[in-house]
């Protein structure tokens, strides 16, 4: 995994990987990915993916209020908030 | 009175009969967690369980399982009690639900003493990437207990409770129940419902249950088997009553051994306890016939791209800004996604984000995500050919007994490895089992019996009558219950 590869799959990740540790990060990950290539290796023509072991249909459901508004409650496990809102760091100058 | 590993079914019978209160019984829980010392836990419920032994006590408390303690691993959201999943990113996090697991054992009216250490969001088999310290295996202390469930197990173990819940996304209930000398299964995948389990790789994660014996664990299956509308993927099959299923014979039953499980790498003891084990078996009116699973192989890379791009996605839900662990000062917002997650995160959730992320992004997706969902149809429709010719799968549970606590953990691939046969059942979604069959230097091994789609009841009979025929899940770390 080459320098660009790795920057660009932790910034999809938002991830931060520190200089220190980087070349046993992307040694275990090149060791990973060498593992899993063996899949290449695999005549798979005709193959139908399987995502989910039940492949059913997920079901619906009626789109009606079934519980409490919650919102307090919910709020309560932010790091940062008001009374309507999580709060962040200003995004808009 | 003593009440470690002893039965749901003893304990129920001690509490009706009043020879132990609810207290009693609570007090004796807490006080051989304490002497234990194998970290186990990560937080206990002592007043909201007390509250409940007293109800217990008042006649207040019912249900098919009123006043049995059960531990509950901290990847089950519990209602008002902190649930981390072993991360520094939740070790704040009071969720303000119950998961449906959790419920239908408050339903049942056991008692929940606590939340069971684990590998960090589930991911490991050693119980070493826990943010909140390694567990220890009740039979050896400087060995591991398997992971990912192993406080669960361990706390079964050590006959600190009778019952505890567990997820199996790739071996987490199995080897763990393997490695501790216990039982354990994972049901069909969509049996027990995923509401309120904080998502490791959806088309794979599913809840199940540790005890000491096949009987306790029907008893545990009984209660989480059942349909729940708040879960997508949860199978509408009828409830069943594996207690009750559990009791006829095994006369007849048809039993696979995989061509392509090369067991002559295993020790010694490993090979000779599976040999005795299906001796046993064709004691009990068993025929063997060998099957062959041809993709076998490719199962643990097939899991290793599948279960690593689930995992990517799903723990993107943790950014610092909704709930658990945000950085300090972000500088803006990017900032404060970046920080949070990798201060939040150890290693080898971030290991596995990475490779998950890898394989999902733009030019990749084709080689490793879609081969990999192919490969997994490939096992799959292997296992649909084999069922129609058996009714079980009899394999080991794990490569090899429970290893030194630091001996695997420099190297992720060797870890990985430890799921070598359990992995399978996960990626076709079948239900699987291991018990307790033999020792390997003292340290306990696990048998697995995997079974089709909806089959727990014939796992759950098969092993019954092994156990009826043998002392494995009578031994504990502290010498033969008989």
């Amino acid at each position: 995994m080459d320098n660009k590869t790795i920057e660009t799959i932790s910034y999809l990740a938002r991830l931060k990987i520190d200089q220190s540790d980087k070349e046993n990060i992307v040694k275990d990950l090149d060791k990973i990915i060498d593992f899993i290539g063996q899949l290449q290796e695999i005549n798979t023509e005709k193959v139908e993916p399987l995502s989910n072991p039940l492949e059913m249909t997920a079901k619906t459901r009626e789109d009606a209020v079934n519980s409490d508004n919650n919102k307090e409650i919910f709020l309560k496990n932010a790091p940062n908030s008001d009374e309507d809102y999580f709060l962040v760091p200003k995004v808009v100058e | 009175m003593k009440i470690n590993f002893k039965s749901v079914t003893d304990i129920k019978n001690l509490l009706a009969k009043k020879e132990i209160s609810s207290k009693e019984l609570l007090d004796e829980t807490f006080d051989s967690i304490e002497k234990s010392s194998l970290n186990a836990f990560i937080s206990l419920n002592k007043e909201q369980a007390y509250k409940c032994s007293e109800a217990y006590d008042q006649g207040n408390l019912h249900g098919d399982l009123a006043g049995i303690p059960i531990a509950q691993k901290d990847l089950f959201c519990t209602k008002d009690l902190r649930t981390t999943c072993a991360s520094k990113i939740l070790s704040d996090f009071i969720p303000p639900y119950d998961a449906t697991v959790v419920q239908n054992f408050n339903d049942a009216g056991s008692i929940c003493i606590g939340k069971t250490n684990m590998d960090e969001f589930a991911m490991g088999s050693s119980n070493e990437t826990s943010y909140f310290g390694e567990v220890s295996n009740p039979w050896a202390k400087d060995y591991v207990p398997g992971g990912s469930s192993g406080g669960s197990a361990a706390a079964v173990a050590a006959g600190i409770v009778p019952l505890a819940t567990g997820t199996d996304t790739g071996g987490s209930i199995r080897q763990p129940a393997a490695l501790c000398g216990i039982s354990g299964i994972k049901p069909t995948y969509g049996r027990a419902s995923r509401w309120g389990m904080i998502a490791f790789a959806s088309s794979l994660d599913q809840a199940g249950v540790f005890a000491r014996t096949a009987e306790d664990c029907a008893i545990g299956l009984n209660q989480i088997c059942k349909y729940d509308p708040k879960d997508t993927t949860s199978v509408d099959c009828k409830k069943e009553d594996f207690s009750e299923a559990i009791k006829r014979n095994i006369q007849g039953i048809k039993i696979g051994i995989v061509r392509e499980f090369d067991l002559s790498n295993l020790d010694d003891s490993v090979q000779n306890a599976f040999q005795n084990s299906i001796k046993v078996f064709e004691s009990l009116g068993a025929t063997f016939k060998e099957i062959s699973l041809k993709n076998i192989g490719l199962s643990v890379p097939t899991y290793y791209v599948v279960a690593p791009a689930e995992c990517s996605s799903n723990l993107s839900r943790f950014d610092g800004v909704k709930y658990g662990y945000r950085c300090e000062t972000p500088k803006d917002l990017s900032d404060l996604y970046i920080r949070s997650r990798s201060e939040g995160f150890g290693d080898e959730v971030k290991r596995r984000i990475l490779i998950g992320t890898y394989v999902l992004s733009a030019g990749f997706y084709d080689a490793y995500y879609k081969k990999a969902q192919q490969a997994r149809r490939l096992i799959k429709d292997d296992f649909d050919l084999a069922f129609n010719e058996v009714d079980l799968i009899l394999a080991p549970s794990s490569p090899g007994p429970a290893f030194k606590k630091g001996s695997k953990s420099s190297d992720p691939l060797e870890m990985y490895l430890e799921d070598l046969f359990t992995i399978s059942a996960n990626l076709a979604g079948i239900p699987a089992m291991s018990i307790p069959h033999g020792f390997s230097n003292g340290m306990p091994i696990g048998l697995q019996l995997i079974g089709n789609f909806l089959q727990e009841s014939q796992i759950l009979r098969a092993a019954h009558h092994f156990q009826l025929e043998t002392d494995w899940h009578k031994m504990t770390p502290e010498g033969s219950m008989q």
